[in-house]
């Protein structure tokens, strides 16, 4: 079992007059088989986070641990923007964040790249195909290393409706089966009721400012009422938050 | 939409149905052919004008037909350049031209390299800056001679001119590989714990290697000319040496004859060789561009 502890996190960008608040005096923990999803207004800090949580930012303050069963978790992560390797073709590119080369972890591979509908593009390079395929890449690359923790900084939302149903399907079904943790950011905060199980709604100026726990059974449905309900009440908190922002 | 209009969409399935593949294809073709046309035309136009009208000319202007032993036409030209090649010279002379472009060359692009990582840190930056600048703007004849006239025949003289001349345009484009760094990528390698050698060999590499291959391009066809230069002023071998040789006897059939070889060797380098090697090691960027 996974968990996250993020102590007294504060987080700035620059000096001075140029100096950026990202995340300030974040407290939180996440434990077990949780979906967690992250949503707040644009420059809210919500990059940084996950940024901060796999190792590619260091806090300015405060700590943060990841573990799974005592020792240190290996996160997966799925960005914004693609971030494919352009000189190596798709299969390279699932490669790349492999241990081994071995028989066993090219077969892996080549499962994921069928989960996201891209099994014959195994060949061609990211040039080659659209921004959607490249993004469903970089997807199938999060999950081909069968992570701890999933981060996914709004994956989604670069991609067709009908495929990003699919994907989300797909991701949730991954999630109930193999008891990871997810921790999922997005600016769709129907997606985040359908998805998650706890939204934490994270303000400007990169304050957590609600923690939200929802206990529906899976799967939602969007026109179900108490689905209704919970996203209704989660607008609500956002539009105070942005409101306050402004 | 008027009667004609219907009409041609009514024939239409009845046109062979070609695909848009097919159509580009086809599109691409014909442009390499027309490219390669008139590219051919253009050396047959020399030829000709310099096979039969340029002599004529020249006397008309003259008043006094130019003397064939000043300008000897392509075909003797072409029989000189047998005549040199059974004489087994033109090997051995390319060999000591191309051994110096080697040593100095490399040796630059290695000086280049260096300083171009170097000029990452503002102080080095300050320090390398208008020498670089230097290298870049002064005419290659300049180190030359310099060189020339310090070291005279020793082998040390062509390589510094080479250095001096070259290093720069190596210097300059790692220095904005370097500075092109993708850093999305670095993080992303980082994100999935993969080790700094695997970095540096699929990430740092790969990305510096077509600005290197840029450096190495305009490097070496600079590489070249200043050696031969070189070797045209001092020195006892080479293909410059041999055209001075030829100078100085007044065999002006024999001189062309080298530079002929000389600018076919180098068309061979540019068209062979480096295109082979860009095809082979840049097939992502076509895939980039295509899109
Ligand atoms: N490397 C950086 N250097 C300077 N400032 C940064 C850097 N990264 C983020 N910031 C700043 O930190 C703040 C939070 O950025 P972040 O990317 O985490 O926002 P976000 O919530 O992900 O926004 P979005 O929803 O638009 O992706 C922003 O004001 C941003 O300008
Ligand atoms: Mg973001």
């Amino acid at each position: 079992m996974a968990e996250i502890r993020i102590k007294n996190l504060h987080k700035e960008f620059g000096v001075g007059a140029d100096k950026v608040v990202a995340l300030e005096d974040v407290n939180l923990e996440i434990t077990g088989h949780s979906f967690v999803s992250i949503v707040g207004p644009s420059g809210c800090g919500k990059s940084t986070l996950l940024n901060i949580l796999t190792g590619i930012e260091t806090p300015t303050n405060g700590t943060v641990e990841i573990t799974s069963d005592g020792h240190v978790a290996a996160p997966g992560y799925v960005f914004q923007a693609a971030r494919l390797l352009p000189w190596r073709t798709v299969t390279d590119n699932l490669m790349f964040v492999q241990d081994d080369r071995s028989d066993d972890t090219k077969e892996r591979c080549q499962r994921y790249l069928e989960m996201v509908q891209l099994g014959d593009k195994g060949d061609k390079f990211p040039g080659e195909l659209s921004g959607g395929m490249q993004q469903r890449v970089g997807i199938a690359r999060a999950f081909s290393i069968e992570p701890d923790v999933l981060f996914m900084d709004e994956p989604f939302s670069h991609l067709d409706a009908i495929t990003a149903r699919a994907l989300r399907r797909e991701l949730h079904h991954m999630w109930d089966e193999t008891k990871k943790m997810v921790v999922f950011v997005t600016h769709d905060v129907g997606e985040a009721v359908e998805l998650s199980n706890r939204i934490l709604v994270f303000a400007k100026g990169g304050r957590l400012e609600d923690d939200i726990q929802i206990d529906l059974p899976f799967p939602r449905d969007p026109a179900d009422d108490e689905v209704a309900v919970a996203k209704a009440h989660v607008l609500r908190k956002f539009e105070e938050l942005d409101l306050l922002a402004s | 939409m008027t009667t004609t209009d219907t009409d041609t969409t009514a024939e239409t399935p009845l046109a062979p149905r070609v695909t848009e593949e097919e159509l580009a294809r086809q599109a691409r073709r014909k442009e390499l052919t027309s490219r390669w046309f008139w590219r051919i035309l253009s050396y047959v136009a020399v030829l000709a004008v310099w096979e039969f009208a340029l002599l004529d000319i020249f006397g008309f202007l003259r008043g006094t037909p130019l003397d064939p032993k000043l300008l000897p036409g392509p075909s003797e030209v072409v029989a000189t350049f047998f005549e040199i090649w059974g004489e087994g010279t033109m090997p051995a002379a390319f060999q000591a031209t191309l051994t110096r472009i080697a040593i100095g060359f490399g040796l630059s692009f290695l000086i280049g390299a260096m300083i171009g990582i170097l000029m990452q840190s503002k102080w080095f930056e300050g320090f390398f800056k208008d020498a670089v600048l230097i290298s870049l703007s002064a005419p290659g004849l300049i180190w030359v001679l310099i060189t020339a006239i310090i070291f005279g025949n020793r082998p040390l003289g062509p390589t510094i001119a080479i250095i001096l001349t070259t290093f720069a345009l190596v210097t300059v484009n790692v220095s904005e590989g370097i500075r092109a760094l993708p850093k999305d990528l670095i993080d992303m390698a980082k994100s999935f714990q993969v080790s700094v050698f695997k970095r540096n060999r699929q990430i740092v590499i790969p990305h510096l290697a077509p600005y290197l291959f840029t450096g190495l391009r305009f490097g070496f066809s600079i590489a070249w000319k200043v050696t031969v230069l070189t070797e045209v002023f001092s020195s006892s071998e080479g293909i410059g040496f041999e055209m001075r040789i030829s100078a100085v006897l007044f065999d002006m059939s024999e001189f062309l004859t080298w530079i002929l070889a000389f600018f076919f060797f180098a068309l061979f380098l540019e068209k062979v060789v480096l295109e082979a090697i860009e095809r082979r090691y840049f097939r992502w960027r076509q895939a980039v561009t295509a899109t």
